[in-house]
């Protein structure tokens, strides 16, 4: 039974694509064959972060138009068996593509695939209906920002009308040492106001922004890393298994931190 | 006199009355986004089961197929509603609605019918809804609103008599929306973005207190006062 999951936040440049790319390789690590199909159309950046962009032949919308096969477009990513790339269009915008014409690209993919990531645009519109069109079930990014949450919090309202119930919550980019000093939202604070099922916390690094201008997914690296090793540890829980969650915060709470929250 | 909630939810004996409002008292016309949205939540956070049967009531509204279509849609996405029949005053929304196999009940136009929007101080049942309300969820009810869980900052809650929030009311409320100034707003943690009672307007302190404590807020000549729950009645 192939798993069909979009993953969408609502705001935009919180991780959704960073998530679903290194998601991806993890879950393909794993053993898995796992399909991402990028659903922002005209804004494309799924490829760019895969470092597959010089690859791409065929794109969804030549498969809609029966140009080519759903196999022939997919793009396999030769440092990752098991891991391939549906692009998206990027002369076009998201009104080229139907929610109906979606829901059948990404069934196609799931007769063949373990896993369907879907990667959502920004924004609740066509883009974001398109996206949802096959999907059963949501992953949520979200930053510790309050202007992420709230954008958070309508698109699990929406998800929940329209039936997806199986939900669960990345945050990504946590600096503990500003939660250390309470100049952030903590991951408690998150979860009372989305009340959705955590799945991940994601350090923020900068080794992230390397790695995506690189196009090599911060996973396949051989240098070990925070971000990383939390992907990972999502990949094991999203395949069922219990991964306690990295302390981050060991590293903050020092004795002058403590007394410093004292005085807030 | 901003009409509030477009739908009826009651529940009938064995079934679900949904009632659309007649076309003549609300001039604005429906807009069938924000119903879908409204009757979806509402339908999903009630108790009714899965497959419960559904009457539709539309005195003179058109309704056209495709509007019934999407009316059918919700319905079964909600929870699996059966709708049964259709009422209406309308000759053509009841050709409608039999074109596409549904049993009708065509009746004359009765100006008694539509008894809750001609009686507009006469609340309607209040309205119970458990859940979590989300940013950009807005529930509007002529009657008193009450939610057992919170209501997430970017919701809202529009009721013509009072609301309590038996949880965190993060959101924006408005009591008394018909102008009774007499009404009420009460949670149990209350930290709102915006608190309206009538016609009056008001901020609440932005740092949360200390402790939590049930808190009612009220209508005074100059504002909108939070008192703590207990001892209010006491002289």
């Amino acid at each position: 039974m192939s798993r069909i999951i979009v993953v969408t936040s609502g705001k935009g440049g919180v991780g959704k694509s960073t998530v679903t790319a290194n998601l991806g390789t993890a879950i393909a690590a794993l053993g898995c064959s796992v399909a991402l199909v990028d659903a922002d159309f005209g804004l494309r950046n799924l490829d760019l972060l895969l470092g597959l962009e010089n690859r791409i032949v065929y794109t969804a919308l030549d498969v809609v138009a029966e140009t080519c096969t759903l196999e022939k477009a997919l793009v396999k990513d030769k440092r990752q068996p098991g891991l391939g790339l549906l692009p998206a269009a990027q002369n076009r915008n998201k009104e080229s593509i139907t929610p109906e014409q979606m829901h059948d690209l990404v069934k196609g993919l799931a007769a063949t695939h373990d896993y369907v990531l879907v990667d959502c645009p920004a924004g609740i519109e066509g883009g974001f209906r398109n996206a949802i069109a096959a999907a059963e079930e949501a992953l949520i990014v979200t930053t510790p920002e309050v202007a992420a949450v709230r954008d958070a919090d309508r698109v699990v309202g929406l998800l929940e009308n329209e039936n997806i119930k199986r939900i669960n919550l990345i945050v990504n980019r946590v600096r503990p040492e500003l939660i250390q000093q309470q100049d952030m939202l903590s991951v408690e604070d998150i979860l009372d106001l989305l009340v959705v099922p955590l799945i991940g916390i994601v350090p923020d690094d900068e080794r992230v922004i390397v790695a995506t201008n690189r196009g090599e997914p911060l996973v396949l690296s051989t240098q070990p890393s925070l971000p990383a090793m939390a992907f990972r540890n999502i990949a094991q829980r999203m395949e069922g298994k219990e991964v306690a969650y990295l302390d981050l915060m060991a590293a903050h709470d020092t004795l002058f931190n403590r007394i410093r929250r004292l005085f807030r | 006199m901003r009409p509030l909630s477009q739908i009826q939810l009651k529940t009938q004996g064995d079934h679900l009355l949904v009632t659309l409002p007649s076309e003549n008292l609300v001039s604005e016309p429906l807009d069938w986004e924000q119903l879908s949205e409204e009757l979806e939540t509402r339908l999903q956070q009630g108790s009714w089961g899965s497959g419960t049967p559904v009457i539709l009531q539309v005195h003179d509204r058109l309704l056209g197929g495709h509007q019934l279509q999407t009316l059918l849609g919700i319905f079964q996405r909600a929870g699996r509603f059966q709708l049964k029949k259709v009422l209406t005053t309308r000759r053509q929304t009841a050709v409608a609605a039999a074109t596409n196999g549904y049993s009708v009940e065509q009746t004359t136009p009765n100006p008694l019918a539509a008894e809750d929007e001609t009686l507009p101080f006469l609340l309607a049942e209040p309205l119970y809804f458990s859940g979590t309300l989300r940013s950009g969820k807005e529930i509007a009810h002529p009657g008193n609103v009450i939610l057992i869980g919170d209501l997430n900052p970017g919701g809202a809650i529009i009721a013509a008599g009072d609301i309590l929030v038996w949880g965190f009311l993060r959101g924006v409320v408005h009591a008394g929306a018909w102008g009774d100034r007499a009404r009420r707003i009460m949670a149990l943690k209350m930290l709102p973005t915006q608190l309206r009672i009538a016609d009056i307007v008001a901020r609440a302190p932005t740092r949360p207190p200390n402790q939590w404590f049930p808190e009612i807020a009220y209508a005074v000549d100059d504002g909108i006062r939070i008192s703590r729950a207990e001892g209010l009645n006491r002289p």
